[in-house]
């Protein structure tokens, strides 16, 4: 029995390899460098935070009077830069929110708190530049970003109009997460790539045939003209019943000329684009 | 023959279920009732209402219809979503509008099998269907507009008169009109749906 085996197996066939299969096409596969989650570019803010301006009081101290008279050592005392790093903080979090708020005591809103959040994630984001071994700002700055991406999608689901409002003030970018997880492989990204190369190679041949097929119309049409005429004068001379009528023929004519028309304006179109690219 | 041990045997014994995939015979009457449900459905051009998904297609909403099924042996129910493709060339739909679709009576396309019939309820942008007052969550706009106007409105805030219509930062901001994926190649060019 298993000798028979043997035999039947031992037939030559053809050698498919199914495992580990190597495409042969030249497709380069890149992986994209890891950008860290507290970064501007992951978390979608578009713009810093503006410089501090050097004669920046503390807020309470701003309409004091006898400050006004004290002379520059006493003044620098009392300037934002030369206090406690929380204060610039709480600083920028009130001149943000008062951009957004409903009115002059709202601090809960959910415009209040976006950009309350905003404002920290900005400063955590400074801290992490100058500082990128501060573990545990890079917590807390991880879980505000996630916890203000959660509000933002609360808000859009909300009212879409505030929400945009939101967007244009706070200068973010709002990107839905993707349906899946999935870690990026090189085996799957090949994948996709080839998928897409395959794709865009079946347009191009099929835009190349489309283009052939075009070329041949205004060609044939000649042809059918002359034919058509040719039978109907072939037909009457003969004392034959005429099959070809007049108007099949003007319909055929009315169709060159559309054709022709066409092809022109594309022609004009495309030379147009061409003198302008040139010129850039 | 030795003789098996009686749980054995009795495991033997028991029918297996066949898998979920494979054609069952003599479905349950539940599963006909609804075969023949859709089969009428499709016949009328019944009306559907689901949630317009992001869709890269020209002239076309993908709409998820999302009905509960009964899972027998867990005696459960869970969400199953079904989708279909709908017509509209003006694109009346933006992503996450609950919309009627109908079906057509005959698919236009390979894909396309309804049309959109009517935006039912724009996404963020609710109004109440008793009295015709727009909504927050759980508050009309005119209260909260009140109580902003009884504590002084600041001048900055935002105005609903002065919104324009959605969409304006699509492409630029808001990124929610197509489907996101997690970047997998750096090809130098920018991808603005890769996360």
């Amino acid at each position: 029995m298993n000798k028979l085996l043997n035999v039947a197996q031992a037939v030559p066939r053809q050698f498919v390899r199914e495992y580990a299969f190597k495409s042969d096409l030249k497709i380069k596969w890149v992986r994209p460098e890891k950008i860290a989650c507290y970064k501007p570019e992951k978390s979608g803010d578009l713009s810093k935070l503006p410089p501090l301006k050097g004669d920046e009081l503390l807020p309470e101290f701003r309409d004091c009077k006898e400050l006004e008279k004290a002379d520059d050592t006493v003044k620098s005392l009392f300037l934002l830069s030369n206090n406690a790093n929380y204060l610039t903080t709480k600083h920028y979090r009130d001149e943000m929110v008062k951009e957004v708020q409903r009115h002059a005591q709202d601090y809960g809103s959910i415009e209040a708190k976006l950009a309350n959040m905003t404002a920290l994630i900005r400063r955590y984001q400074e801290r992490m530049e100058s500082h990128p071994r501060d573990k545990m700002i890079k917590v807390r700055l991880k879980e505000l970003i996630d916890k203000r991406k959660k509000f933002l999608k609360y808000l859009r689901r909300w009212d879409y109009p505030r929400f945009e409002w939101m967007l244009e003030k706070l200068d973010l970018v709002y990107k839905p997460p993707p349906e899946r997880f999935h870690w990026i492989t090189r085996k799957e990204s090949l994948q996709k790539l080839t998928d897409s190369y395959c794709e865009n190679l079946k347009e191009e041949r099929l835009e190349a045939y489309h283009k052939q097929l075009q070329a041949q119309q205004i060609p044939f049409l000649e042809e059918a003209i002359k034919k058509m005429e040719f039978v109907r004068n072939e037909q009457i001379s003969c004392d034959v019943p005429v099959t070809v009528t007049e108007e099949q023929i003007a319909d055929s004519r009315r169709q060159l000329a559309q054709l022709k028309e066409l092809r022109e304006a594309e022609e004009t179109a495309k030379s147009r684009k061409q003198d302008e690219d040139s010129f850039n | 023959m030795n003789v098996l041990p009686g749980y054995l045997i009795d495991f033997r014994q028991i029918e297996r279920k066949p898998a979920r995939q494979f054609p069952r015979f003599g479905p349950p009457l539940h599963d006909v009732l609804e075969l023949l449900f859709v089969g009428i459905m499709a016949s009328r051009g019944l009306l559907l209402m689901g949630q317009c998904m992001p869709c890269i297609k020209q002239n076309a909403s993908k709409i998820r219809i999302r009905r509960m099924q009964l899972d027998k042996n867990l005696n459960m129910y869970f969400k199953k979503d079904e989708f279909y493709f709908a017509h509209d060339p003006q694109k009346v739909c933006k992503t996450g509008d609950v919309v009627l679709i109908r079906e057509l009576p005959e698919r236009l396309t390979r894909l396309i099998t309804h049309a959109v019939e009517k935006v039912v309820y724009p996404l963020g942008d609710i109004t109440d269907p008793l009295t015709g007052k727009k909504v927050v969550v759980g508050q009309y706009r005119e209260d909260i507009e009140m109580a902003n106007q009884l504590f002084g409105k600041s001048a900055k805030a935002f105005d609903y008169d002065k919104a324009p219509p959605r969409g304006r930062l699509e492409g630029t901001k808001d990124f929610t009109h197509g489907e996101t994926y997690i970047k997998y190649h750096e090809d130098g060019k920018d991808q603005p749906f890769a996360v």
